[in-house]
């Protein structure tokens, strides 16, 4: 046996597991596309208490809210080749279970579980945009399309934007539960390494280390995005707009 | 006959009764002032009218337009209604993520489909009408209610509406910002625009209105020009309602 701990090993374990850092972040920002696409359709069928459909989206919301990722990813894992499987006995074809690349049944396991915390938030985000802008909007002449489009989403998306980006923060880290669908991502690369030299913890102090890198940058980015979100404190100059440089410089006096 | 016909409009809310039945003819260029005491349903007759809300009956025609404003599922006939009167909210509503011009663009984007540049040239000289010309790139939040106002009372006029509602429009501003825009309404109404303004602004609705009408308990109680209504007033309920008002705004009297 060496050393205890081997802080060099930990360095060294970096690059070999960053080479997975494009599987573990393809998943992630694939399968929050996705679970924002989703999860503002759910939000809006909620939003517009649409018969039949929302009793179906609450009930999925609570299944998926109750129980643990974890398990959601072995069921999708196990039950996407059973109704495959059925399709094809239906169908008197042959089923080739390899077919599915594995990084599918994660993807689509994380994509449906972000969907469901994301339409709370999109719900409560839609919530709080006011009336009277919807309604000046009507006035207009605007369709609901029109409105939903250009002024109650814009609004709500501000509003949801930091708890989307907490959300995110929590899926890169959820990705870290893509092996039990067989995916090689950072984290099964990892167990891999430590399978090979017996260091379980150096690998895993490594991981940490980049996981916490990456949640840092993330925050970073989000930040940035809110600023630019947010309505700007000053007035925005407009280049080649003589009367706005003057107001800005009267304003300045 | 008249521009725009507005027959038995009735609304209620459970049990309560706000419209009862109102028919109003409006002819092209009238601006009609509505008063009332508190809670009579002015607001609810200017948000029947554009359809904010729903009626539990009333029609109105506007030249080639007739609108069952009861009906549900009418979507067509209700957004072409939409499209051809105008509102003006209490308190303003303006698109907030939006510069003042874009909110005055809006409209003319989405609804009258006009390419940008030429949106973009009505809506900066609708706010040159308004005084504002200088203030296009500013956002609601940096702008004054009165600014507000005046940015939603463009964003309106930019329309070219047949019919302009105002929703009490000065009542939740600053005093001193009140005769800013009362003085771009009465602009708006000299160059020919058709109103319908909810007001508590005596003096206003007496110089600028051709007719007031006084409603209450879901009636058009008096109809008739400023004259008539502030000078000889006949039912004993407006008598009252005048008088309580000019009490409330002859300060000078009170102290
Ligand atoms: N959405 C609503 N639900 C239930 N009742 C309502 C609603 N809107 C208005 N009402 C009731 O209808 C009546 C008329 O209200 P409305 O706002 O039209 O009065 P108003 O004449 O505009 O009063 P004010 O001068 O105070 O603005 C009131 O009794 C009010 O409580
Ligand atoms: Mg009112």
């Amino acid at each position: 046996m060496g050393k205890l701990f081997d802080v060099k090993m930990v360095f060294t374990n970096i690059p070999q597991i960053l080479v997975y850092l494009p599987v573990t972040m393809e998943l992630a920002i694939s399968a929050m596309a996705a679970s924002l696409v989703l999860g503002l359709l759910l939000a809006i069928i909620k939003e517009k208490k649409m018969p039949v459909l929302t009793p179906i989206v609450n009930l999925f919301i609570s299944i998926i809210r109750g129980t643990p990722v974890l398990v959601q990813l072995y069921v999708t894992y196990f039950g996407i080749p059973m109704v495959q499987k059925y399709i094809a006995m239906q169908n008197g074809t042959t089923y080739n279970a390899s077919a599915v690349p594995p990084i599918l049944y994660a993807f689509v396991a994380l994509a449906v579980n972000q969907s469901a915390y994301n339409a709370e938030t999109f719900r409560s985000a839609l919530q709080s945009v006011d009336r009277g802008q919807i309604e000046a909007a009507t006035s207009l002449g605007m369709s609901g399309w029109q409105i939903l489009t250009r002024i109650t989403l814009p609004e709500s998306f501000a509003v949801a934007l930091p708890n989307l980006g907490n959300a995110f923060i929590s899926l890169i880290k959820g990705t870290s539960l893509a092996f039990v669908c067989a995916v090689v991502d950072m984290t099964a690369a990892g167990k891999i390494i430590g399978g090979r030299t017996y260091r379980y913890f150096e690998v895993y102090v490594s991981l940490a280390l980049i996981y916490w890198v990456i949640t840092i940058v993330v925050e970073q980015a989000m930040k940035l995005i809110e600023k630019k979100m947010a309505i700007p404190d000053e007035v925005p100059v407009v280049q080649g707009s003589e009367n706005a440089t003057e107001v800005q410089r009267a304003a300045a006096v | 006959m008249s521009e725009i016909e507005i027959k038995n409009l009735s609304k209620k809310f459970k049990e309560n009764v706000v419209l009862d039945g109102i028919n109003l003819s409006i002819n092209k260029g009238d601006v009609i002032a509505v008063i009332g005491p508190s809670g009579t349903g002015k607001s609810t007759l200017l948000r029947c009218i554009d359809r904010l809300e729903t009626p539990e009956s009333g029609t109105i025609d506007l030249a080639g337009l007739h609108v069952d404003l009861s009906a549900r599922g009418n979507h067509k006939a209700i957004r072409e209604l939409h499209q051809r009167t105008g509102m003006v909210f209490q308190s303003w509503n303006l698109f907030q993520r939006k510069t003042a011009l874009q909110n005055v663009m809006e409209g003319l984007i989405t609804v009258k489909k006009l390419p940008k540049a030429e949106a973009e040239k009505i809506a900066r000289e609708q706010l040159a009408n308004v005084g504002l010309a200088d203030r296009a790139n500013h956002y609601p939040k940096h702008l004054s209610g009165g600014q507000q106002q005046r940015v939603a009372i463009a964003r309106a006029l930019a329309m070219q509406p047949e019919l302009i509602l105002f929703d009490e429009p000065t009542s939740a501003l600053d005093p001193e910002l009140v005769g800013e825009v009362l003085d771009t309404i009465r602009k708006a109404a000299q160059e020919g625009y058709t109103m319908l303004i909810v007001s508590h602004e005596m003096n206003f609705v007496r110089n600028v209105a051709n007719r007031v009408l006084f409603l209450e308990n879901g009636h058009i109680v008096e109809d008739g020009t400023p004259a008539e209504i502030f000078g000889h007033p006949k039912s004993p309920r407006l008598r009252e309602f005048i008088s309580k008002i000019d009490r409330l705004q002859a300060p000078e009297y009170s102290i």
